[in-house]
């Protein structure tokens, strides 16, 4: 289980955002460029199908591979009321056959992009991790050397963490007040949820970027 | 009395024992390793000074009129104060050894007694406490008793009032700092046109991240041009003759050609990619698997002996020659599709040449077949070569009520003597529909499959040439035009999924596996003209 808020963010901004986290969080910056495969399984595993990521991280020299799989996000009044969206989440690593393995289980692919951008994590009332990243999409097969950002002037900000059934309320709130930190330069809701952008990011970035390195006496 | 065993042991002359609390006596052992009391010290001094220097900055700060940096006095505050608690907590271990409870009194303790549970202060801290009470009081040391404490409680009031507002404050400011991100009183605000426009990429943006809209690439543009990245290279394999397994098995609508039905094509396209991707990977299926160890004079021993597909293995194992002559072919057949849909014509007219009883025969089988059966008995591609078929009699024996679930197509599997082909063949024949022969026929174009079926039909004829397999291809096809679907459906009913694909892949081998016989071309063709 995890809970999640996504947000935009436009990519004159993010070195300011980047310097926000850093002094927030504490840690280093972590690179990330992921090639996400999306797979949707095929009628002969079900009549619903279902959907499978393939995460295949390209930072390190030897690739690694990780597959995830999205549930349903909880719903009703009390989710209604979290600001952040609660769904069931399964990670785990895997070695490279899991491609194959997905094809032979009559999986097929669905779409794929490319993921490239920065993330922090930290521990702040919950183990928290804030992606930044340019979304792109790749014209050809599996062509991860060209790639064209979806959106060439925005980019995808998620703040993700790890909760079980007991605690994702104290999960939920701390990533919430993690977002309010960030108010003044993006606004995160749940995915799906449009939230446009932030009047006082510019004036925001502006300021970051003038004390760099800034203080955070928040 | 549990006395402090250091004062037991010291002397207990009772003018040592007044000051023995302070005085350095030697310490039990025991309690001198519970607690080092120059430790102790140390600590506490080190833990002065630290608190010390805390205040010096505090009044510096006060003094410059700067404002603190709140984290780091918040990180020394909990410092010291982690400090304080270590200290107060390693003492409270050992006072047990400094302090007294009575509870006997004897000669030994009279003298001493008094004075350890004395409640007056050491002389020290009494000053201290003096001190501080005159401090305190000494703007009401003429008022009554009452009135100082009145006063004393308004002090306290006071102090809490401001602790209040103080908190107070500090939430406003919190709000209305996070309050103008929203209030647009003096922050500039987007036009309607960047406005927009910013909300349109952002859905885009949102909607391909969550649900990958835009990202698809249509089926006909999802061809591996260009070489892998590495990290895919290694993954997907690339020999050539399964160039097209990303593609035949991620995206089955490569190469399609023209059915009826989405779902039809779906299966013909799988049946196209997957047969090569089966290829490619002779480990994946379990037909694949046993594919090196059939020899097709004998029914050799099944890899899988356990296995519930066990009884159809036996006729899923191409022998070798079959098997590279498979490979080659699909080599050919990524290559000419048109010489395919040429092939697969003349397939269909030797198929007519099945004489007319025995197409019946499979029509029938065929319309009475699980799929799960068939998925089974269709291990792949190679799994047909060097079956054949029995005649028609046995097919006869494939009882309508027995082809109705897969278990039981297992046993008769096994329980033909002939080459399992037959079983095979009649599963393949037990679907009922002309669906079936619509995928049949999607499955034609995929040419150099086709005469590498070679699912021989005679009975004791033995011949795996090309010819046979398109013989019977063409007899399956004739037969069974749309047997397909219902064998998909069927599949998915008895819940035997997992051959679904290689069912899909093996109709198209199952029709070159059909006995060849010289006059069915003209039955097919009519067949087909009734059919269509």
């Amino acid at each position: 289980m995890e809970c999640v808020v996504q947000g935009i963010i436009e990519t004159q901004h993010v070195e300011a955002l980047e310097i926000l986290l850093q002094g927030l969080c504490g840690v280093r910056k972590e690179n990330i460029k992921v090639h996400e495969l999306c797979l949707k399984s095929g009628p002969n595993l079900g009549s619903e199908a279902s959907e499978v990521r393939l995460l295949c991280n390209l930072e390190q020299p030897e690739p690694t591979w990780t597959v995830r799989h999205v549930g349903g996000s909880m719903r009703g009044a009390g989710a209604d009321q979290i600001s952040v969206l609660v769904r069931t989440m399964v990670e785990s690593k895997v070695s490279k056959n899991v491609l194959r393995l997905f094809y032979l289980l009559g999986y097929k692919l669905d779409h794929e992009l490319l993921r490239v951008g920065f993330a922090f994590h930290f521990y702040r009332g919950a183990q928290i991790t804030i992606t930044v990243v340019s979304v792109g999409k790749m014209l050809k097969l599996h062509a991860t050397d060209d790639s064209v950002p979806v959106t060439p002037g925005i980019q995808v900000v998620e703040v993700t963490a790890p909760a079980s059934a007991e605690n994702y309320n104290e999960v939920a709130t701390a990533v919430s007040s993690f977002c309010e930190y960030l108010a003044p330069l993006l606004h995160l809701s749940k995915p799906g949820v449009t939230t446009g952008v932030v009047p006082t990011a510019a004036a925001a970035a502006a300021s970051l970027m003038s004390f760099s390195g800034g203080n955070n006496n928040m | 009395m549990d006395g402090p065993a250091a004062l037991g042991q010291g002397h207990t002359q009772p003018q040592q024992e007044q000051a023995a609390a302070k005085v350095v006596e030697r310490l039990n052992p025991a309690v001198q390793q519970q607690l080092n009391l120059e430790s102790v010290k140390t600590r506490a001094v080190s833990l002065f000074k630290a608190i010390s220097r805390i205040l010096e900055d505090f009044d510096h700060i006060a003094r410059t009129n700067s404002s603190p940096k709140w984290q780091d006095v918040l990180g020394q505050f909990s410092m010291v104060n982690l400090e304080l608690y270590n200290i107060v907590e390693d003492i409270k271990k050992v006072s047990k050894a400094f302090v007294v409870h009575p509870k006997n009194v004897n000669a030994e303790n009279a003298a001493i007694l008094p004075v350890m549970i004395s409640s007056k202060l050491l002389p020290e801290i009494e000053a201290d406490d003096n001190s501080k009470r005159e401090q305190l009081l000494y703007a009401m040391q003429n008022l009554s008793v009452p009135m100082q404490l009145e006063k004393l409680k308004a002090r306290i009031d006071m102090i809490g009032a401001a602790c209040e507002s103080a908190e107070k404050v500090i939430a406003d400011t919190r709000k209305t700092y996070f309050g103008t991100r929203q209030g647009p009183t003096n922050i500039l605000t987007l036009d309607k046109a960047q406005a927009a426009k910013i909300q349109e990429q952002e859905n885009l943006l949102r909607h391909a991240v969550n649900h990958g809209q835009g990202l698809r690439i249509p089926m006909d543009q999802r061809q591996i041009t260009s070489g892998l990245p590495a990290h895919l290279a290694d993954v997907l394999p690339v020999a050539d003759t399964s160039q097209t397994i990303s593609e035949s098995s991620g995206m089955y609508m490569k190469n399609t050609p023209p059915m009826a039905s989405n779902a039809v094509n779906n299966q013909g396209a799988l049946m196209q990619g997957s047969g090569s991707q089966l290829m490619g990977r002779a480990a994946a299926s379990p037909g694949g698997t046993v594919m090196s160890s059939f020899d097709n004079t004998t029914a050799s021993p099944l890899p899988y002996a356990n296995s519930p597909r066990s009884g159809s293995n036996m006729m899923n194992t191409p022998s070798p020659q079959q098997q590279t002559q498979l490979q080659q072919q699909q080599q050919q057949q990524l290559q000419q599709q048109q010489q395919q849909q040429q092939q697969q014509q003349q397939q269909r007219q030797r198929l007519m040449q099945l004489p007319p009883h025995q197409q019946q025969i499979l029509a029938q089988q065929l319309r009475q077949n699980p799929m799960a059966g068939l998925g089974q008995s269709l291990g792949g591609q190679q799994q047909f070569q060097g079956r054949q078929l029995p005649s028609g009699g046995i097919q006869h024996s494939m009882g309508q009520s027995q082809l109705n679930q897969g278990n039981q197509l297992n046993r008769q599997f096994n329980q033909m003597s002939s080459t399992a082909n037959s079983a095979l063949f009649n599963a393949a024949q037990a679907t009922p529909n002309n669906q079936m022969m619509s995928n049949m026929s999607a499955m034609m174009p995929s040419q150099p499959l086709v005469p590498r079926m070679q699912f021989g039909l005679s009975g004791g004829n033995r011949t795996l040439g090309s010819q046979m397999n398109d013989q019977v291809f063409s007899n399956m096809g004739a037969s069974n035009p749309n047997n397909m679907m219902p064998i998909q459906q069927q599949q998915q009913q008895t819940g035997s999924q997992g051959s679904f694909g290689n069912m899909q892949q093996n109709t198209q081998n199952l029709q070159p596996t059909m006995v060849p016989m010289q006059n069915l071309q003209q039955n097919f063709q009519q067949q087909r003209q009734n059919q269509q």
